[in-house]
Order: structure tokens, then C-alpha cells, then sequence
């Protein structure tokens, strides 16, 4: 990667990074063993995965949660805390 | 900001995004994500070295507020002296946030912390106690519980408790300072963002510390994190309390404590701590739950 397509530039030699929260871009999709699938029809709007979400992976939106699957580690967190299973679990294919 | 009600009231912004290298599902770090939405966009984290260290690792970082990378010893002192630049350009309106490991916070930087809070610094300094030096390999540290296995108090033949320490009991510790001080817990996000948002609204210095659930470091698997976390305040291991003008107030009453066992069980830390092991830690929790109980609302300190 060449120094101008990266997201920080150099003060005096002083490497800086220029966009807060560019890291949303780095893909964590290779640590998942098991990947979370949501089901809208089981989803009661409750939050409870978003509130609990540690990577931010997933977005509240008027439909509900959506999820990013380039920053999700696979933690299942939301799978166990979701109340009415509409959080499951499915195994990565590689 | 109006206190929050229930979970659906946590507002709907994050500061802390996804992308970073700390471990999946760690619990310190969905700590700060939630911190974050109470704390709002204009907030300065002093982090002292430790896992949250690994937030930002050049060139990508995870933050949309401030951060000052900070030296183990002081981040609290720091921290005040970020105050007092505030102070003298006339900018009120900022947050000054430690968040710090339990190393830093129980041994490392303790005197640091004492002073600042003893000068009642405008600070809100954060805790997240994952009970052991987690960044460097979940070495033993004064806020470790009894019986709990690490690598300098690992259990084996000669020494079958692992750490034989009774951790500090850093809140009566802080409340002697006379200053706000405060337990959380993930699994109760609506009391934990609440204890900020006082925090945040006073004219001096808080103490708030979360029981950092670590998966890596407990050895359990991560989905359970809130679980545990629940089950620490359900045993009885992480009551829910603040300390205010040394006033006690318990925020969590149950009639009667899940045992131990439930919560231990779960982690990887406590395998094969013998029975009597078992008995000790659950005579050090009952002891602690009664004293909770019988200074509820009164001075306390
Ligand atoms: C004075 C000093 N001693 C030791 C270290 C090495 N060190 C770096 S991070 C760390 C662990 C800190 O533990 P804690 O504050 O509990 O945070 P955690 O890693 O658990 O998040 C240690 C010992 C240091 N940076 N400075
Ligand atoms: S599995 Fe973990 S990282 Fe992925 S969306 Fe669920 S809570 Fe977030
Ligand atoms: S936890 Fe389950 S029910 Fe609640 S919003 Fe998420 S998917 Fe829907
Ligand atoms: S060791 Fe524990 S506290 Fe440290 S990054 Fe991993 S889960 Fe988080
Ligand atoms: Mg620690």
C-alpha cells in the first residue's frame, strides 16, 4: 500500500491518523468460526443485541438490528442474549 | 440528560466502532462502547496501558472521542491536568474520563488516584476490573479474587486455591475519599449508564467501577459474557452499590443469593477449586452481603 491511500498522513515526520473510527473498515470476518443470522418474523425490536454488541457490528435501524458481518468476531453474544431466538448461529463455511 | 428508563431508551449512536484487536466479546471494551453513549462525543479517555491500550494500533483506530495514551502510573493525575488546561481556556463542557485497568487502578497507579480524588478533580474515573494484569498474561493483581488460578498464583499440587489473597475492598477504599463511588455490571446496562450519568452531572470526582468480564482471561466462552456478568450480582461476587457523601445505597436487593458455585462453574479460572476453596469464598461473600445489608442507607464509611 503506498503512503497516499492510506487513511493518516505525516506531521514532521510524526505519523497521525486523520479519520476517527476508520478501524470500522478493518475486516475481523476471519476470526468467526460461527456467524450470526437474524430472523425478523422471531425479532421483538427489544435492542437487546445492539446494546450488547462489543464490536459495534451491529446497526440499529427502523427495521431493527442489522449486521455487519466485516466487523463481527463471531463473540455469539447476541445469538445467547437475544430473548425469542430470532439471533441464531450458523458455522462458517471455510 | 433525563435518566434512562430500560434498554430502548440507550441512545442510538456509537463512538467506538467495530475493527479493533481486542479480544471477541470483550467485556471491557463493550464497557466503553456503552460508556460512550452517556459520555457523548465530547470526552477525553485517559487510558492507562492495558488491554484498551489495543483499541487504536496505527494506523486505524476504533474512536471518535479523544484519547491519551497514558503511562500505568498516573492516569488519574493526568487526568487532572487535562482539567486544568480545560479549566484555563475556559472549556467547560468537556468529559474527563479515566478508563483504567484494575492493575493500574488497585496497585500501580493508586497513589495517583488518591490524590485526584482526595482534591475532588472534576474526573470520572472508570475501573474496568477484569481481576488480573490481562494485558500482560492475567498475572495476579490486589483486586484477584480468592481462588482464582493465575499465572503467578497458577493451582497445582502445592498450591490447590491459587491466589490465597482476599482482593481490596477498593470501593470503601475510594469511599473514604469522600467522593461518588459506584459498582456496575454489563448485564445491567440501564444502572450502569445511569452511575455515569450522575457522574457526569456532579462538579467533582467519581469513582465508577464495572466488573470487567474477560472471556480470555476467565477462560470461558465469550457468548457468556453477559451471562456471567448477571450472575456475578445474582452470587452475590459483584453487588450492585454506591457510595455517596459515604453514604451506602444497595441497588440491587435480592431476598436470597445464588451460591457461588453457579457463577464458578462457568469459568475456566475456578476449575478444580477444592471444596473447602468453595466454602471460603462463599463465607467471604455472605460476610460481605450481610455488611452490605446492614449499613444499607446509612453512613457507611
Ligand atoms: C510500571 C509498569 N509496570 C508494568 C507495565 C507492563 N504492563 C503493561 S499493561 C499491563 C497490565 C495492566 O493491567 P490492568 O491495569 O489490570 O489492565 P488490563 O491489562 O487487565 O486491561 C502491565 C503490567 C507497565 N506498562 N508499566
Ligand atoms: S456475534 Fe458478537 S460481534 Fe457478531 S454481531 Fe453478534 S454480538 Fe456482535
Ligand atoms: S435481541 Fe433478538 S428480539 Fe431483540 S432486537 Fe435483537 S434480534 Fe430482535
Ligand atoms: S484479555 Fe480480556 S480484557 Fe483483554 S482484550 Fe481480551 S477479553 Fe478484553
Ligand atoms: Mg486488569
Amino acid at each position: 500500500m503506498r503512503e497516499e491511500e492510506l487513511s493518516y498522513k505525516g506531521i514532521h515526520g510524526i505519523p497521525v491518523i486523520l479519520e476517527p473510527g476508520n478501524a470500522a473498515r478493518v475486516d475481523r470476518s476471519s476470526w468467526r468460526l460461527v456467524r450470526p443470522v437474524y430472523n425478523k418474523d422471531k425479532c421483538t425490536m427489544c435492542k437487546i443485541c445492539y446494546t450488547y454488541c462489543p464490536d459495534s457490528a451491529i446497526a440499529w435501524t427502523k427495521e431493527g438490528p442489522v449486521i455487519n458481518l466485516t466487523s463481527c468476531k463471531g463473540c455469539m453474544i447476541c445469538v445467547e442474549e437475544c430473548p425469542t431466538n430470532a439471533m441464531t448461529q450458523e458455522k462458517e463455511s471455510s | 440528560m433525563q435518566p434512562i428508563k430500560n434498554i430502548k431508551d440507550i441512545p442510538e449512536f456509537d463512538l467506538l466502532t467495530g475493527g479493533s484487536s481486542v479480544c471477541a466479546g470483550c467485556g471491557p471494551s463493550m464497557g466503553l462502547k456503552l460508556a460512550l453513549k452517556v459520555l457523548g462525543p465530547k470526552t477525553i479517555i485517559i487510558n492507562s496501558a492495558g488491554c484498551m491500550t489495543l483499541l487504536p494500533l496505527f494506523p486505524n483506530t476504533p474512536l471518535k472521542v479523544s484519547w491519551i495514551h497514558n503511562a500505568i502510573e498516573n492516569a488519574a493525575t493526568t487526568a487532572a491536568g487535562a482539567r486544568h488546561g480545560l479549566d484555563a481556556l475556559g472549556i467547560k463542557d468537556m468529559n474527563v474520563v479515566v478508563y483504567a485497568g484494575d492493575g493500574a487502578t488497585y496497585d500501580i497507579g493508586f497513589a495517583s488516584l488518591s490524590a485526584t480524588a482526595i482534591k475532588n478533580e472534576r474526573v470520572i474515573y472508570i475501573c474496568y476490573n477484569n481481576q488480573a494484569y490481562g494485558n500482560t498474561g492475567f498475572q495476579c493483581t490486589t483486586a484477584t479474587p480468592y481462588g482464582s488460578d493465575t499465572k503467578t498464583t497458577p493451582r497445582g499440587k502445592e498450591n490447590p486455591i491459587g491466589n490465597t489473597t482476599i482482593h481490596k475492598d477498593m470501593l470503601k477504599l475510594m469511599g473514604v475519599h469522600r467522593v461518588y463511588c459506584a459498582t456496575a455490571s454489563l448485564a445491567y446496562p440501564v444502572d450502569f449508564l445511569n452511575k455515569i450519568n450522575k457522574a457526569k452531572e456532579r462538579d467533582g470526582f467519581s469513582y465508577i467501577e464495572l466488573l470487567g468480564t474477560c472471556a480470555t482471561g476467565w477462560n470461558f466462552d465469550p457468548r457468556y459474557t453477559i451471562k456471567i456478568s448477571r450472575l456475578a450480582v445474582r452470587c452475590g461476587m459483584w453487588p450492585l452499590y454506591e457510595i455517596d457523601d459515604r453514604k451506602l445505597s444497595l441497588n440491587k436487593e435480592f431476598k436470597e443469593l445464588k451460591p457461588v458455585d453457579e457463577y464458578l462453574q462457568l469459568q475456566g479460572r475456578y476449575k478444580q477449586l477444592p471444596p473447602d476453596g468453595v466454602i471460603k469464598l462463599q463465607s467471604l461473600v455472605n460476610e460481605h452481603w450481610a455488611e452490605l445489608n446492614e449499613f444499607n442507607e446509612k453512613r457507611y464509611v
